[in-house]
């Protein structure tokens, strides 16, 4: 790559389709003869599902197809763990579960089938405190596919000795942060349309972060050898990690294949809330130590993510956080344990930062009040700690080059000397 | 139900329902895939269209409304040989990310230059203020409407 376009501004090579509105978003494709497909979806945070009534559903004029669980030949999926199921068989986990999946002549059809399906649900006290759910006595969420704990995931890191670190400390400040569950909300809600081509493959048209992964689970879940399906990934109207998981895919592809017709699907803007990823609520339980210098000594953290009702990327958030959790400050003896816990709450997984975003409040935080209580700015109090090159972090890296937090910090100087007032 | 639209200077005769949007109608009978669904319910703007030279939410307004208006919708603003200035300011300054704002941002700030071409920061925005953007920030989206408002005045 030339390094004249450092500094430059690049065109992008797709605006001007997009500023003529000729891009194409899954929405936007059609195809001859297409029905249109619509997802029912648990009202129900934890529930048992004693039994599904598709007979109405079925009988309406205009039907082409229902489908629940048994309907799916091998119904799971999931980035690291295949713990979420196509269509829900027994256990309803969260809301907004899929329960059952409607093709049908028009979209108003299929929306006026899935409201005459018939569940009868047992519904079940729900887990919706990841401390609660910790437990040991906690009902297991997902006993056949994460055992009897719905920890799903603990990363210790280990670094010094933090009682040392205790004895040299002058002050010490000791907080609980929490952060809330956001949404992506990217403006273009989940559309799909899946058909057999001429070949007899399966295409499935979509705007996804992640084709080839999206390749494997809709063969998984189908059947099909990985050679029969192919997933082309349209324009996509924002992800920002949303996109990672199987939203629509696999239930389009599955009825394209099973009636031989193009299947369109696109969730409302309340489906899409209901249906994809969140990022991860965490607490922060933060006690970090610093001398009369200014000097960090010791810091014990406990960080505890929502993974909600699937694992998703859990594990790989909380792990990211956990290595992220001393923020780019050198502190030679830590203690941080890092839990992702399963949950009746919406499933959460990636989103912008991955989770290095959360711990920022907290470690940021500390510092603040850190250099409040020994009476340091708190730039001063940064200066006196941020990595260096040759600095070794909580996880045992030494860093050996381009870290340039100094220079970054000293050129924001004048800026903070405003006080925040850029003009 | 009978009706004529006028659509990007081109009269059209539809049979639509009763209860259609004009939103679908553009979409989905006219083939006028510019125009977006985000939400449906006049929250996002993805769906904005020019009626009589005013901004609207064409998923608010039903089809047989439209009737007797003159509308634009984005595949009327410009083309690529003859790019509306603002489609070159949204593309040259960056205020294009995944794109599916861009459409309905493109067509509420020709509404506003339409009427006035020295629009202040505050005017744009205002003017802007029913269409969300989940990429951009906004930064860009009003240097290039600023960038537009220039190039049209000149
Ligand atoms: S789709 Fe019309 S305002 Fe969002
Ligand atoms: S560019 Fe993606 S929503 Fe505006």
């Amino acid at each position: 790559m030339s390094e004249a376009v450092v500094g430059t501004r690049i065109e992008r090579e797709d605006g001007w389709g997009k500023v003529m509105g000729e891009t194409h978003f899954p929405a936007d494709v059609n195809r001859p003869g297409e029905l249109y497909g619509a997802v029912l979806r648990s009202p129900h945070a934890h529930a048992h599902i004693r039994s599904v009534n598709v007979r109405a559903a079925a009988a309406l004029p205009g039907v082409a197809g229902v489908f629940t669980a048994e309907n799916v030949p091998h119904n799971a999926h999931g980035v690291l763990f295949r713990d979420q199921q196509v269509l829900v068989s027994e256990r309803v986990r969260m809301v907004g579960d899929p329960i059952a999946a409607v093709v049908a002549e028009t979209e108003k059809v299929a929306r006026d089938a899935i409201a005459r399906i018939e569940v009868d649900y047992q519904i079940l006290p729900g887990l919706f405190d990841p401390e609660e759910a910790m437990k040991p006595d906690a009902p297991a969420l997902h006993p056949d596919s994460h055992g009897s704990s719905n920890i799903l995931y603990h990363l210790p890191i280990r670094r010094g000795d933090v009682q040392a670190g205790w004895a040299k400390a002058d002050v010490v400040v000791e907080q609980e942060y929490r952060t809330q569950m956001l949404d992506h909300a990217f403006l273009q809600p989940e559309a799909v349309v899946a058909y057999v081509d001429e070949r007899g493959h399966l295409v499935v048209k979509v705007a996804t972060q992640y084709a080839h992964y999206d390749r494997g689970e809709i063969a998984h879940a189908l059947g099909l050898k990985y050679s029969q399906v192919r997933v082309k990934t349209m324009a996509v109207g924002g992800a920002f990690g949303g996109r990672e998981d199987i939203s629509l895919q696999i239930i389009a592809g599955l009825m394209a294949w099973k009636t031989g017709k193009p299947v369109k699907m696109e969730n409302t803007r309340t489906e899409s809330f209901l249906s994809h990823s969140k990022r991860h609520p965490m607490r922060l339980y933060y006690k970090t130590g610093a001398t009369r210098e200014g000097k960090l000594v010791a810091l014990e953290a406990k960080i505890i993510g929502d993974a909600g009702a699937y694992s998703s990327w859990s594990p790989n958030v909380l792990r990211k956080a956990a290595v992220h959790a001393t923020g780019p400050y050198e502190i030679p003896n830590v203690q941080i344990d890092s839990y992702a816990v399963l949950t009746n709450n919406p499933y959460t997984g990636a989103m912008r930062a991955f989770g290095a975003a959360q711990p920022v409040l907290a470690y940021e935080s500390q510092m603040d009040l850190l250099a409040e209580a020994l009476g340091l700015s708190p730039l001063e109090m940064r200066l006196r700690n941020i990595f260096q090159v040759g600095s070794v972090t909580a996880t045992g890296q030494m860093l050996t080059s381009s870290v340039g937090m100094t220079k970054c910090l000293q050129a924001l100087t004048p800026y903070l000397a405003t006080k925040g007032d850029a003009s | 139900m009978n009706i004529e639209l006028r659509v990007n200077e081109q009269d059209f005769r539809l049979v639509v329902e009763p209860d259609e949007r004009l939103l679908d109608v553009l979409r989905e009978r006219l083939g006028l895939i510019g125009t977006k669904e985000g939400c449906g319910e006049g929250e996002c703007g993805a769906c904005t269209i020019l009626m009589d030279g005013k901004a609207v939410n064409s998923c608010l307004v039903l089809a047989a409304q439209a009737v007797g208006h003159e509308l634009m919708t984005i595949e009327g603003v410009g083309d690529r040989l003859h790019p509306h200035p603002l489609q070159k300011s949204f593309v040259e300054l960056g205020a294009v990310q995944c794109g599916f704002c861009t459409p309905g941002m493109i067509l509420s700030a020709k509404a506003l230059l339409d009427r006035n071409l020295q629009p202040s920061e505050e005017e744009i925005k205002e003017a802007m203020s029913g269409n969300l953007c989940r990429c951009t920030g906004y930064d860009k989206i009003v240097k290039a409407v600023q960038r537009a408002a220039e190039e049209v005045a000149r």
